[in-house]
């Protein structure tokens, strides 16, 4: 009431001086926007035309980047490393996330704590972290130790061998961030009002059942939200294949993934053309497993 | 069944509102009213706090291991004893001064508080504005800039590294800090925690004279306390811990990060476990005692960095 009151009497002049301000104070942001946002999605686009060096562009090569890029097989060898690394991290990372929201979720004391512990690994750098692992997964690391005091005696160097490098990577992520899923699953949790426990008790539904059949469903939501943030996380990595591999994504390609190949590509090579195509291919891989996904869970909603 | 599924995508607002306030103890499976239920009760608290403190151990054990073979001696990591034998500060000493962490350290509190306080700013005038003042095309640029959380850092580089190379600043603190300035995420908080503060405070301000800048910095702002304590976490912890976008604009060592400072000491030095364990633990401490005072605003970033999708 005092709002519309106020108005009347500022009139025309103070709506226009409103506004005025209005604009100056989103500028900044919005500037940055402009630039570093919108605008760089068209010109990759266009970038992506050109073999475009050093010195800017050096002629129009048509839409063919797009399929040197699609030709290229070891594009394809680390789009199927960034596969195998999702296969293994997204379902470890929403079945330990689920897992420690459940048990966070109990009525018991210290779950401040424990919920505080299990986010700890969370806040870590991703260098800090996989230098951490380097030393612990190494051949004489404590890793092998352990495994040696329960009859394994190998000494597998698990970030330097082609076969264990992108599963360890993946164990090495779903350890430090499946505290995030849990916070995500806990706001999903904690948005099941209670009545739908009491009902199910009433029923005489076991804890076991309770969970199976009416918390994970109703959790339907947060199993799509978790999966999506999961799956966009894991088709970016970067940084951990960088720092195991020294930047080559060795050994014999085995941690390379398709964003470390577009570094290389337009950081050290400097074939900007190739790797813009490469980035809006890139881009359209992750609209298609998005759609895909909600199509999945969409479908299941209606069944 | 279907009155109560949550609506929409993503974990709901109230739960995020709940977790924004630190209040994230109020949920939960509330029993106890059934009869004969007791004894389970029991053995499913001891079930649970058994799964916790296994968890807890497995999450502790290696940043304990970390802690451990930094204050140890070279020779002294070929056995596997849980603590040194001879305490030593000597791999901090030499990280410290002969390996540059002192620089890489000065460089990444430099980076991040700048960052931080910029984005603070930025985020509060324009969240601010899109939360209360009213102009033309407000909804349309809002919305823009939410979109632009759609754009990912993989599209973005090309473009970007090249128009920074054209205007010269690649290996420069200005451009890398043009790069990290996120801004929507934050942007998006500062909007909705304004959106819940009561108009009535505004209009009192108004009356008295105050202009939209003075209302904004007199009234507004010390009313966001949680909201600029979650945006100053999420900040100063994405810029510290950055690798992705320091690997590439950061090129030469005086310009180095920690992160990056600890990456090219893994790649030089790589079996100099107290060293590099000893650079690990200084790049992870500051964000650990960050989070030790402000744990319940970390939750809320988290939180909200996941509304938006």
């Amino acid at each position: 009431m005092s709002a519309e009151a106020y108005r009347v009497r500022g009139g025309r002049p103070g709506r226009a001086r409103e506004a005025l301000v209005g604009y100056a104070f989103v500028l900044a942001p919005m500037a940055v926007f402009g630039v570093f946002f919108l605008f760089p999605i068209g010109y990759a686009i266009y970038i992506s035309r050109y073999n475009w060096g050093v010195y800017g562009s050096q002629g129009s090569v048509g839409w063919h980047n797009y399929g040197w890029v699609l030709h290229d097989p070891i594009f394809w060898r680390s789009m199927r490393n960034i596969g195998e690394y999702t296969a293994w991290v997204v379902p470890a990372q929403m079945a330990l996330g689920l897992f420690m929201a459940v048990i966070v979720n109990q009525k018991i004391k210290a779950r401040t704590f424990f919920r505080s512990a299990f986010y700890f690994p969370s806040i870590a750098s991703s260098a800090a972290i996989t230098t951490i692992a380097i030393f612990i997964l190494n051949a004489d690391g404590l890793l092998n130790k352990a495994l040696s005091l329960v009859g394994y005696d190998h000494h597998t160097p698990w970030f330097y061998t082609t076969t264990t490098a992108m599963p360890t990577i993946a164990g090495l992520n779903a350890w430090t961030t499946s505290g995030t899923m849990m916070l995500f699953y806990l706001a999903s949790l904690q948005a099941i009002p209670n009545d739908v426990y009491e009902a199910a008790a009433i029923d005489g539904a076991g804890r076991w059942r309770t969970f199976w059949k009416v918390t994970f469903p109703l959790l339907k939501p947060g199993h799509f939200f978790v999966a999506v943030v999961s799956i966009l996380g894991a088709v970016k990595l970067y940084d951990q294949a960088f720092i195991v591999s020294g930047g080559t994504g060795g050994p014999d390609y085995a941690t390379l993934t398709p964003v470390l190949l577009l570094v290389q590509e337009a950081v050290q090579n400097i074939r900007f053309g190739y790797a813009a195509a490469m980035g809006v291919i890139l881009l359209a891989f992750m609209v298609v497993l998005t759609l895909a996904q909600r199509l999945l869970f969409g479908r299941s909603e209606a069944a | 069944m279907t009155a109560i599924e949550p609506e929409s995508f993503g974990p709901p607002a109230a739960a995020i509102d709940n977790l924004v306030t630190g209040n994230v103890d109020g949920g939960g499976p509330s029993r106890g009213a059934i009869p004969g239920r007791a004894r389970s009760e029991r053995a499913i608290r001891v079930g649970a706090y058994a799964a916790m403190t296994a968890i807890s151990l497995l999450f502790f054990i290696p940043f304990l291991w970390t802690v451990s073979t930094s204050l140890k001696t070279l020779p002294e990591t070929a056995y596997f004893s849980l603590l040194p034998n001879h305490w030593s500060l000597q791999a901090y000493h030499d990280v410290w001064t002969k390996y540059d962490f002192a620089r890489y350290i000065e460089n990444s509190a430099g980076l991040s508080v700048a960052i931080t306080l910029i984005t603070l700013v930025v985020a509060g005038l324009g969240g601010y504005a899109f939360a209360r003042l009213r102009f033309p095309g407000r909804e349309i640029l809002f919305f823009g800039v939410l979109a632009t959380l759609m754009v990912p850092d993989q599209l973005r580089l090309v473009p970007v590294y090249e128009m920074l190379v054209k205007w010269h600043l690649i290996n420069t603190y200005t451009g890398y800090v043009l790069i990290k300035l996120g801004l929507a995420t934050s942007l998006f908080l500062m909007r909705q925690y304004f959106l819940t503060i009561p108009k009535d405070l505004e209009e009192a301000a108004k009356l008295d004279g105050a202009g939209y800048f003075k209302t904004f910095w007199r009234v507004m702002l010390p009313l966001a306390g949680p909201a600029l304590a979650a945006v100053t976490i999420l900040e100063f912890q994405g810029a510290w811990n950055d690798f992705f976008w320091a690997s590439l604009l950061l090129q030469t060592p005086d310009h180095y990060t920690v992160q990056l400072g600890l990456a090219q000491f893994v790649f030089q030095y790589h079996t100099e476990w107290p060293k590099l364990m000893a650079a690990s633990v200084i790049a992870i401490l500051p964000i650990v005692a960050v989070y030790l005072v402000f744990q319940r605003y970390f939750v809320a970033g988290v939180a909200s960095a996941g509304v938006k999708g």
